[in-house]
């Protein structure tokens, strides 16, 4: 058995795992492909069910939670990067057909079933950044409401995506706070597939 | 360490031990890239640019070190690659416990089933037992292959 040179070895094996890395992210496909620096808010907002203190929110990010009530109109908000509503207002905003929906989280569960309308926009794939342009560039009404959902409780994929919304100009992104789990607690309508 | 403790059949076992556990969670891993970001990200942790890079070659480091602790290629810089790799998510789920931080662990690819935020910390408190048992294993594998280089001089 040769004799080891831990040093050396140590780098030739890390050196093969990053071209290994390197050859399985170039070969994925784009819910597996992952872009090497990553564009996340590193300080999204603590988990609600979080006690205690957690990371300190965006300035643009600080906000109450908008007031209940049914009916009501969703004003842009240009200081605050994203609001969260209650499952009474998004059923309202799906109602009345003005909003447009996005559903953060994976695409492998937003096929599984998500609010009808409503477009996969998964924070954690490669091309979320290209969806965010992408929107931007359909030249849409940057102040109508937008709601975003993802699983409720800690889950943060929404407010992120929101976060991303807010920098391309989009002055009006709801979250939806209880998330998807709450539309189905509801009984309201689900549509499975990769088509909104 | 005894010489029962470090005899070829105890180490042989204990090095096979180690490389399953370390193929095993880094193919649970690498089958879904985003989803392993996701875990690190709640890590809350590393600054968001680090966090892709880390999920994409973390688990590849697994494998490759499992790989060549298996096969007997390197074996004293794989277990040390494991060690430094133990002790990291040793501190890492410790900070996020002391701060009472619920995280999934990711050890193994991401969470099958939703769970609380008791569960999760209690399943953080067992991880970390875990994690300080394979140490040991690795102090094991260290120790019996320097003992055959010093044996072999």
């Amino acid at each position: 058995m040769r004799r080891e040179n831990p040093w050396r070895d140590a780098v030739a094996l890390m050196a093969l795992a990053c071209v290994a890395a390197a050859v399985s992210n170039a070969v994925a496909g784009p819910e597996r492909k992952l872009r090497w620096i990553g564009s996340y808010s590193a300080s999204a907002p603590s988990s609600a069910a979080t006690p205690g203190p957690g990371p300190a929110r965006p300035a643009a990010a600080v906000t109450p939670a908008a007031p209940e009530g049914a009916g009501k109109a969703f004003a842009p908000h240009p200081n605050t990067a994203w609001v969260e509503i209650s499952g009474d207002d998004v059923a309202a905003l799906h109602k009345s057909g003005n909003a447009l929906f996005l559903d953060a989280r994976r695409t492998s569960l937003y096929r599984l079933g998500h609010i009808p309308g409503a477009r996969p926009f998964s924070v954690w794939e490669a091309d979320i950044d290209d969806r965010v342009k992408g929107l931007f560039a359909e030249g849409r009404d940057q102040s109508a409401p937008v709601v975003v959902y993802c699983t409720g409780g800690d889950c943060e994929d929404s407010h992120m995506v929101g976060q991303k919304l807010y920098f391309v100009g989009f002055d009006n992104v709801l979250v939806y706070r209880d998330g998807f789990p709450d539309w189905e607690k509801r009984g309201l309508p689900v549509d499975k597939g990769d088509a909104p | 360490m005894s010489g029962r403790m470090l005899s070829p059949w105890l180490t042989a076992r204990v090095q096979f031990v180690l490389a399953a556990i370390f193929v095993v969670a880094g193919f649970g891993k690498i089958v879904d890239p985003p989803g392993f970001a996701h875990e690190i990200h709640n890590y809350k942790l590393l600054p968001g640019v680090a966090v892709n890079a880390l999920a994409v070659a973390l688990p590849w480091v697994e494998v490759v070190a499992g790989v060549a602790l298996f096969s007997g290629i390197a074996r004293r810089s794989s277990a040390r690659i494991m060690g430094v790799l133990l002790v990291v998510f040793v501190i890492a789920l410790t900070i996020n416990l002391v701060r009472k931080h619920p995280v999934d662990c990711g050890c193994f690819g991401g969470p099958k089933i939703p769970k609380t935020d008791v569960q999760r910390l209690g399943d953080m408190k067992f991880v970390i037992a875990r994690d300080l048992g394979m140490l040991l294993l690795v102090a094991q594998v260290l120790a019996a292959t320097r003992r055959e280089e010093r044996d072999r001089r």
